[in-house]
């Protein structure tokens, strides 16, 4: 049973969205061990070649922070802090384990604070480098080599070359039907609204590889069957950030009578373009995926001789993906105390608005309790390039 | 109903609520508080100002709500963010202006315009720094009446340094440096320099143009609007009326709406809701 039999695509992701975890729990009923991580960063093959369950942790921007307080000051970023709140309270009791990857100093130098207080039975903090350089490549297949000595040794059993390969397989394929599924976003106007989207991107990392597969299969199928209505005046929007993972920001874009029609955040397009090398050999494939091509702030990309060209390895698939969905402006949201992001808006802002598309820059908590002053931002700015 | 068709704009600040009535003029312009319950006080002023106009809500073709409360207006056919409603205002009034510096109760505000449309904008509603809010505070520590405080901190030898920019800090300090024997014309000058110094370093993020000028209840300080032209190096342009641009810009804006709709062939229509008074919690 996938739990995909009895309802359509959307309407499960509704469900796994609205019940956080709901099918880790279930798998777990049936032996599977689950093993939840944070961050773009976490090698997900690894995960699926060892047969357990990945759940890549959320917060809840409902819910006050009550208890992570005690544990994490307020300079730690507050997405962190938020799951961090929801883990010490209790709303991912599913997890056997958990692997932290070195992201930014909210995750690693909290690493023995959520160790500590969690208390699982499996724990690891995989140390991603942050070059992209050639000694780096070797850095990181190292780390690969530990993690996955630790993962075998908490299992009890081997993880196979020949398993990571499949995993690596199953994994590029999904990221090439969510892709698909991105596709249906470019009509006007477009088939899926953001806020449809962004219950699937949540519900798709709370699952094993192949069932969100046959979840974005299933969606893309009842999604084709849509007509778009013609509704051609409205704004097409872009989001840019890292882990948004609720439809707060959405539905205020939505709400305020345009379309969000493309992201680069960190469960979104920012892991769903890159892919494995399935040519080359798995771990070195890895490698370099998650160090050169997923493009995420904490890591530092000098390849190009000038600045230019950095700016240009940097965010040309921002560039790219305005061109594709059309897009008529672009939301950089990014929460405070975000060191990595808040390094780079400036390039980053200006090397969007030289493409001639307008950015709205927001910097902002991760909670509802502010979001008037989020609406009234989106609402003026959306006047703005009307 | 006459030729002569009538729009209004309403402006729910947190501090006033501002009505605008406009046809080829302004017709009237009214002001009040703005209450717990916005809804019901939008109402309100609104009759008061129908009734100043010698109008009957049903002679309105258009109304829209701006400000913080926007959404909290039943009678309105529209929201229209403020910043766009204060550019569109104040480009009315004050056709060279191209950067407004926005100083309200609780919300400060930079806004670049260009042929009157925004361009870019920034906003400060984290902090009470640099807000009419700090004014308020300083003016009741320091007994001194709010709209006098303008006129008080012209009479200052010199702004006493405030060294906080936390406005509950801040308090502490002046109180501190009264105790001192500081002269409270030079404190107030010197909160002045503030809040100036403060909204400086918000609106310098949009690249100043000249002409600058001032909205919201700030620019009735002139205290304020000294200290401003002093950190902007320029001067800094007072509306006849700074509380009423966005209430303003929100009835021209309606009133470009209409007369956009009726060259397009159809006719606007009013909403169904009258001016009865709203129900809460609906």
């Amino acid at each position: 049973m996938t739990g995909l039999q009895n309802s359509k695509g959307l309407e499960t992701a509704e469900r796994y969205y609205a019940q956080y975890g709901a099918r880790a729990i279930e798998l777990k009923k049936e032996g599977r061990k689950v093993i939840g991580y944070m961050s773009a960063l976490m090698p997900v093959e690894i995960l699926t070649a060892a047969g357990v369950v990945p759940v890549r942790l959320k917060g809840f921007v409902d819910e006050a922070i009550t208890k992570g307080d005690a544990y994490m000051e307020s300079i730690i970023c507050p997405f962190v802090r938020n799951v961090f709140d929801a883990a010490i309270k209790g709303r991912f009791s599913f997890m056997d384990g958990m692997v932290l990857p070195h992201q930014c100093d909210s995750i690693d130098r909290t690493n023995d604070v959520w160790s500590s207080n969690l208390n699982l039975p499996y724990w690891h903090f995989l140390n991603v480098p942050h070059v992209t350089d050639g000694p780096s490549i070797e850095f990181m297949k190292e780390i690969l080599r530990v993690f996955i000595g630790t993962l075998e040794k908490f299992l009890g059993t081997k993880i196979t070359d020949a398993a990571i390969a499949q995993a690596i397989k199953a994994h590029n394929e999904n990221r090439r039907l969510m892709r698909e599924l991105y596709d249906l976003r470019k009509s006007n106007s477009p088939l899926i609204s953001g806020v449809e989207m962004m219950k699937v991107l949540v519900a798709a990392m709370s699952i094993p590889v192949d069932e969100s597969s046959a979840l974005i299969k299933g969606i893309t199928e009842e999604v084709k069957k849509r007509t778009a209505p013609a509704d051609g005046n409205r704004k097409r929007i872009m989001i840019i950030g890292d882990q948004i993972d609720n439809t707060a920001i959405p539905e205020s874009i939505e709400n305020a009578g345009a379309w969000l029609v493309a992201d680069d955040l960190s469960i979104g397009g920012k892991i769903y373009w890159p892919e494995v090398d399935e040519k080359t050999d798995p771990l070195q494939g890895i490698a370099e995926r998650y160090l050169r091509k997923l493009k995420i702030p904490t890591t530092f990309v000098s390849d190009g001789d000038t600045y230019e060209e950095n700016l240009e390895a940097r965010f040309g698939h921002l560039k790219q993906r305005i061109a594709e969905f059309k897009v008529d402006g672009a939301i950089l949201f990014i929460y405070k105390y975000c060191d990595p992001y808040g390094f780079e808006v400036p390039a980053m802002k200006s090397y969007i608005e030289s493409g001639g598309t307008p950015v709205l820059y927001l910097e902002d908590e991760y909670s509802t309790s502010t979001l008037a002053r989020v609406k009234t931002r989106i609402e003026a700015f959306l006047e703005m390039i009307a | 109903m006459g030729d002569i068709k009538y729009y209004a704009g309403v402006d729910i600040g947190s501090t006033m609520t501002k009505v605008v009535i406009v046809s080829d003029r302004i017709e009237t312009a009214l002001i009040g508080p703005t209450g717990p319950e916005h809804r019901k006080l939008a109402n309100k002023v609104m009759e008061d100002a129908l009734s100043q106009a010698h109008l009957k809500f049903e002679e309105l073709s258009y109304v829209v709500a701006t400000g913080y409360g926007r959404i909290n207006v039943p009678f309105a056919d529209r929201q229209i963010t403020e910043i766009t409603c204060h550019a569109k205002g104040l480009y009315s009034l004050l056709p060279t202006v191209k950067t407004i510096i926005d100083i309200g109760g609780q919300d400060s505000k930079g806004i670049r315009i260009k042929d009157g449309k925004v361009i870019n904008f920034v906003m400060n509603d984290k902090c009470a720094a640099g807000t009419g809010r700090f004014l308020e505070v300083i003016a009741d520590s320091l007994g001194v009446a709010l709209d006098k405080l303008g006129e008080v901190s012209l009479q200052a030898s010199r702004a006493t340094p405030i060294s906080s920019t936390c406005t509950v800090f801040a308090e502490h300090e002046v109180v501190n440096q009264l105790a001192n024997g500081e002269p409270v014309a030079n404190l107030i000058a010197g909160v002045h320099e503030s809040i100036a110094t403060r909204v400086y370093s918000l609106v310098r993020k949009l690249q100043i143009e000249k002409d600058i000028a001032i909205t919201g209840g700030g620019a009735k300080n002139t205290g304020l609007v000294k200290a401003l032209e002093a950190k902007f190096g320029s001067p800094v342009l007072v509306p006849p009326e700074p509380l009423i641009t966005g209430a303003l810009g929100a009835a021209l804006l309606g009133k470009e709406k209409c007369e956009r709709a009726i060259l397009d062939g159809y006719n606007p229509t009013r909403s169904k809701e009258g001016l009865q008074e709203a129900k809460l919690f609906s």
